[in-house]
């Protein structure tokens, strides 16, 4: 934009008279005296890829973004990004940012299945969603309506469509992508703590001796906390130990003293071994006195399947006479048959003889739940038995070339590690625990060895699990956007906790569902049986994310449903969709943040969206005013048969009308106009605010007039009011101010102070309070399954009593088991996948980003470069990786960074032209229901 | 205005490029113009089908190094890319950092090589412990929480060796594929400094720069 010195001296003076009267600048007037100027606007911000949560600052000039460097304030990356850190500064400038909706249409306009997409205002997007909602929940209820939600929407979108789901349509169908990520994480927390969230902090890092890593390439996936393990590892080689556990060699090995490389879910086998070394043969490493204080032993059913879909269900009827059934072919059917029953294995017999099981036994699978019961000490010692070295060495062993000798030795060392007196231990670990048909079990037995030793939540020591997005934390487990949670972690089925959220949120008591089942898998079959009509995709991209990803594509595409996608980009999700709503990204909005070191982050607008883009935030509260209380609040049966009862007349005492909108009950009531807009003072001073108060683009609403903003502080609402859930809770956080000021705070914060170690008498107030008498270092305070009947490994003796565990802990026993499909004859080769440094989850920011493109522009196979040579496979050749459910084909490589062991190979996910998710399969955790990414079996060949 | 004419470029890309694959087609609704679904987004080919796809071919750049070739920054102070070729020079281990033998300041001249700029060799950690009641400090100092509003406790340390924070150079620098972008990027690369698109100019007063966010500082 050339300015005349007359325009500048105009835009100069415009900025600082509208500053000192309180209204808004235009940005491009702002932009301009800004550039006048000579200067750059600085301003701090979060990172908008992993969970580990940077600070980044941010430059913006004229409107636009012009650079990113580290923040030197920032506690978790003092000053340093990773490669897609720095290159936040290009990621919404891709040139095919999407600028208008667009729907399928026929030649009439009208929406059309078959159709092409057309450009189309707001007003009829959101009237032909309103259109599709309804027809949804007229056919199937609130199940028939559901959210793909996400670990990357900001604080407030997250709780915004929360609302509108949960208050609104009554639907607790809204789950995230998170679900994909560390749902078994999550379990595992509730189960061992009764909480969500780890004890620890980073600081971990810099205090602690030995860092093991489980299962997580840290090296690319959370580099800059590597770039921290790397610092403390170099401060102090001799001393400071790091050990790789991985089923293949990659980055973090590179600078590990010890690389374990394991067979896929035997990792389940060494904690277990590590356990017994302990028990069997260092019993005097165990602190007694720690345990007794603060343990319980526990066991649960072992015969839960894996997740997948079982007999009976819609698209798995009928059932063929060539094994095909319904809409699953014969090879489908060969793994998912396993659901219902499996043949113990001779690799799992052993693990399973304390429970009754020999090899060649058949184990019939029924849903366990979560249920489990306690049992004492011997019983748990019971269950170690099986784990000795030559048993663990014999089935972990992942590389055929080394020998059982030198690798047990290794694991030897690993558990000495562990057991030293006075070494202080944290254990990372992300997808490889929790992408598992086992996750939550295998996360409950890390908790399991750090406890015996009393190396938990305390500083230096820990076991820890790190999240995989910016805010699977923050948003998709505080803000609890899952179909089975709520906010500060209430649960859906608890009537209590209903009460809290229906008080808070001025709903009619028994508004909200107690029946939250529909987690992302479950919306996909659910698409694929014709139950869920309509289905909104919010910063996400499942059709490219999700496993078995030919079934869903198919289910959106060609059954009678409606399915809608916010994006920036139009990823694999927009295309299958049939309406695409242009989306603000994430600098273009006000937003916060949660990492996985309980550090909640938030950040201003930079800058105005492209196009015609709304947030999320503004879509979601724009949708409820389609929606009265009329619409929304009548009875309703579930599939189940439990019955909502008809909140109406309750919503007309509480002074609502039967049109009372949504917008009006769930997001501009009163206490959300408290919230104001003040653009004369810190933090709003200056800064862009598109929800509240529009921007100078003059975007065409929803009603089809100019937006020109809600008039209230939305964004500070939105957060005060789900903060508010959280505080005396131990989730407390600090007010929406205070986080526009530091960079970050890990909650709880108590009195303006940030906690450090969780359960930890000295440094937690919530358990500083349950310590006041007894004095015990520490009090396992999570409220959840608190109460448990008394078993043994076989079984609940149901006629026990329910003992109280108040402030404690428990250690799980929990078995190797095989997974549903592992290599054979036919299909020989592991398949793991995953992500790689420079992009980020399915691409479709990091790939439009020069720099990261051509750092790694295609998904490659990598693979033991013996493998390739007896398939008779060139470097950098293409090949196919088959399955039983698809196949892809893409480029060997045998010399690049991750390098495997024969037999298995590693293929990462962003690639929407190396579409893996075809030929992964959707098993998932029957716990935690998390898929299991890491294993399946394919074969692999010449393309 | 500059905001505006970007909303046009980038819808008119979107419309552009579905034109080039005879993706854009005339509707009667109205005004506007439909495009089909293979037009939008990285994946052109069939979605359905996996036997026409295969991804982007890597083909990295075979300068040797020292050859005196360079790429651009991408912005002021941005990671510079490596612009040679990389065979055999990796991985990265504690004993074996090939990057380092030419890039460190005192060789690079003579290697042809980029220097390791000055934020290389400074430390904004500080040195984390905890005192014996129990309380955490950084540098020393009892500390209530990690962040604060104030820029005091910043921590910039000038050290002799390269920060261990930064030897996992690959973290950062990545070599380049030649050949078509999948998607062109919008950006615009500003540098304050002149010689901003080859040198690091973060050093300095320059590492505090702005991180007063409230006072705009």
């Amino acid at each position: 934009m050339a300015l005349s010195r007359r325009d500048f001296l105009k835009s100069s003076a415009a900025a600082s008279a509208a500053a000192a009267i309180g209204m808004t600048v235009p940005t491009e007037v702002e932009a301009a005296a800004a550039k006048a100027e000579g200067d750059w606007r600085w301003d701090k911000a979060a990172c908008r890829f992993c969970g580990t949560g940077c600070g980044i600052m941010m430059a913006t000039k004229g409107g636009k973004i012009v650079a990113v460097k580290g923040d030197p304030a920032a506690p978790v990356n003092r000053g340093l990004n990773c490669i897609k850190g720095y290159f936040n500064a290009k990621i919404m400038y891709g040139a095919d940012r999407l600028t208008k909706p667009l729907l399928r249409v026929d030649e009439n306009g009208n929406f059309d299945k078959k159709g092409r997409f057309a450009p189309i205002s707001w007003e009829r997007a959101f009237d032909e969603m309103e259109v599709q909602a309804k027809k949804a929940l007229k056919e199937s209820g609130p199940e028939g309506v559901a959210v793909f939600a996400s670990g990357q929407y900001t604080i407030m979108e997250g709780y915004a469509a929360q609302k509108m789901m949960k208050g609104g349509f009554r639907s607790n169908a809204i789950d995230p992508n998170a679900r994909h990520c560390m749902a078994s994480a999550v379990v595992g927390f509730y189960q061992t703590f009764g909480i969500d969230e780890p004890s620890g902090c980073y600081d971990d890092i810099e205090l602690t001796d030995t860092i093991v890593s489980w299962g997580s390439n840290m090296a690319e996936m959370h580099p800059i906390l590597w770039s921290r393990v790397t610092d403390r590892k170099l401060s102090d080689p001799d001393r400071v130990k790091v050990i790789n556990m991985s089923t293949y060699t990659h980055r973090t090995s590179d600078l590990a003293d010890i690389e374990i490389i394991f067979s896929p879910n035997t990792d389940m086998a060494i904690w277990n071994y590590i356990a017994r070394e302990i028990v069997y043969n260092n019993p005097d490493s165990i602190d007694w006195d720690f345990v007794k204080k603060h343990i319980v032993f526990a066991a649960s059913p072992v015969n839960m399947g894996y997740g997948m879909r079982r007999k009976g269900e819609k698209s798995l009827t009928p059932v063929r006479p060539d094994g095909s059934a319904g809409k699953y072919d014969a090879l489908e059917m060969q793994t998912i048959d396993k659901e219902m029953q499996i043949t113990v294995s001779e690799k799992e017999a052993p693990a399973l003889a304390p429970y009754g099981y020999k090899a060649g036994d058949v184990m019939v699978n029924k849903p366990a739940g979560l249920k489990h019961w306690e049992i004492d000490f011997e019983e748990y010692k019971k269950f170690l038995a099986p784990y000795t070295l030559d048993y663990v060495a014999d089935i972990a062993k992942g590389d055929p070339d080394e020998s059982k000798e030198a690798y047990g030795k290794k694991l030897k060392a690993l558990a000495d590690l562990y057991i030293e007196k006075g070494r202080k231990v944290v254990s990372f670990w992300t997808m490889g625990m929790n992408q598992h048909t086992r996750g939550t079990w295998t996360n409950t037995l890390a908790y399991n060895v750090h406890f015996l030793l009393n190396k938990q939540a305390l500083p230096g020591s820990g076991a820890f699990s790190l999240t995989g997005q910016p805010s699977a934390c923050g948003t998709a487990r505080e803000v609890g956007t899952f179909c089975h949670r709520l906010p500060a972690d209430m649960m859906v089925k608890n009537p209590k906790h209903r009460k809290i959220v229906e008080n808070s949120w001025k709903i009619p008591l028994g508004t909200l569902n107690p029946v939250g089942n529909q987690h992302i898998m479950k919306i996909h079959r659910d698409i694929e049986d014709g139950i869920v009509k309509f289905a909104w995709i919010n910063v996400c991209n499942p059709y490219q994310d999700s496993a078995s990803a030919t079934h869903w594509i198919n289910a959106a595409r060609n059954m009678d449903n409606f399915i809608v996608c916010s994006d920036g980009y139009p990823g694999i999700s927009a295309k299958v969709s049939d309406l695409i709503l242009p989306s603000a990204m994430i600098y273009e909005k006000w937003g916060g943040y949660g990492n996985a070191e309980r550090r909640t982050q938030l950040w201003r607008q930079q800058v105005l969206p492209v196009g015609d883009s709304m947030s999320d935030t503004w879509q979601w509260v724009e949708f409820s005013k389609r929606f009265t209380v009329e619409d929304l609040w009548g009875a309703y049966t579930l599939r189940n048969g439990k019955k909502l009862a008809n909140v109406i007349p309750e919503a007309l005492k509480m002074g609502y009308k039967k049109d009372t909108t949504m917008y009006e009950i769930l997001f501009a009531n009163e206490r959300a106009k408290s919230y104001k807009v003040d653009m004369n003072s810190f933090p709003q001073q200056g800064y862009d605010n598109s929800e509240c108060i529009g921007d100078s683009r003059n975007v065409v609403g929803s009603d089809g007039k100019v937006f020109d903003g809600y008039g209230f502080m939305i964004h500070e609402y939105l957060f005060e009011e789900y903060a508010d859930f959280g505080r005396g809770h131990a989730h407390d956080l600090a007010p929406f101010i205070t986080y526009q000021r530091v960079r970050g705070l890990k909650w709880p914060v108590v009195d303006g102070k940030e906690t450090q170690w969780r359960f930890n008498s000295m440094y937690d107030p919530y358990a500083a309070k349950q310590t006041k008498e007894n004095n015990n270092s520490h009090a396992f305070y999570g409220p959840l399954a608190k109460a448990l009947k008394q078993g043994d490994l076989k079984g609940m003796d149901k006629a026990s009593k329910k003992k109280g565990l108040k402030n404690k802990a428990k250690i799980f026993a929990r078995p190797y088991m095989d997974p549903p499909e592992m290599p054979d004859d036919n299909y020989d080769t592991w398949l793991c996948t995953g992500r790689v440094l420079e992009h980020w989850h399915s691409g479709t920011m990091t790939m439009r980003v020069p720099e990261l493109y051509r750092a790694v522009p295609e998904a490659l196979c990598y693979m033991h470069p013996q493998d390739a040579k007896d398939k008779g496979l060139k470097q950098g050749g293409l090949c196919w990786v088959e399955s039983r459910r698809g196949k892809v084909k893409a480029r060997v490589e045998t010399r690049g960074r991750n390098r495997p062991a024969r037999g298995l190979v590693f293929v990462p996910w962003f690639d929407e032209k190396v579409f893996i998710n075809k030929v992964c399969l959707d098993a998932t955790c029957p716990q935690s229901k998390q898929t299991d990414f890491k294993k399946c079996a394919v074969k692999i060949y010449k393309a | 205005m500059t905001t505006l004419s970007k909303l046009t470029i980038s819808l008119a890309a979107v419309l552009l490029m579905a034109g080039c694959t005879g993706g854009v087609s005339p509707s009667k609704s109205g005004a506007s113009e439909t495009v089909s679904e293979e037009s939008l987004g990285l994946r052109k080919t069939n979605l359905y089908t996996e036997d026409t796809t295969t991804g982007d071919k890597t083909s990295y750049g075979k300068e040797y190094a020292g050859s005196g070739y360079k790429i651009k920054r991408a912005f002021q102070d941005a990671p510079p890319m490596i612009p040679h070729d990389i065979e055999g020079m990796l991985p990265i281990t504690i004993k074996d950092n090939q990057c380092i033998s030419c890039h460190m300041p005192e060789v690079a001249a003579s290697m042809g090589a980029t220097p390791v700029p000055v934020s290389h060799f400074t430390n904004f950690r500080a040195d984390t412990a905890i005192a014996k009641n129990g309380k955490i400090t950084k540098s020393g100092i009892e500390i209530e929480n990690t962040s604060t509003d104030k820029m005091a406790h910043v921590s910039i340390i000038k050290k002799d060796q390269l920060v261990g924070a930064r030897f996992n150079c690959t973290q950062c620098h990545a070599p380049q594929s030649t050949g078509k972008l999948a998607v062109e990027n919008t950006f615009e690369a500003q540098y304050q400094q002149i010689d901003g698109a080859e040198k690091s100019s973060w050093n300095g007063k320059e590492f505090m720069k702005g991180l007063d966010t409230e006072h705009g500082k």
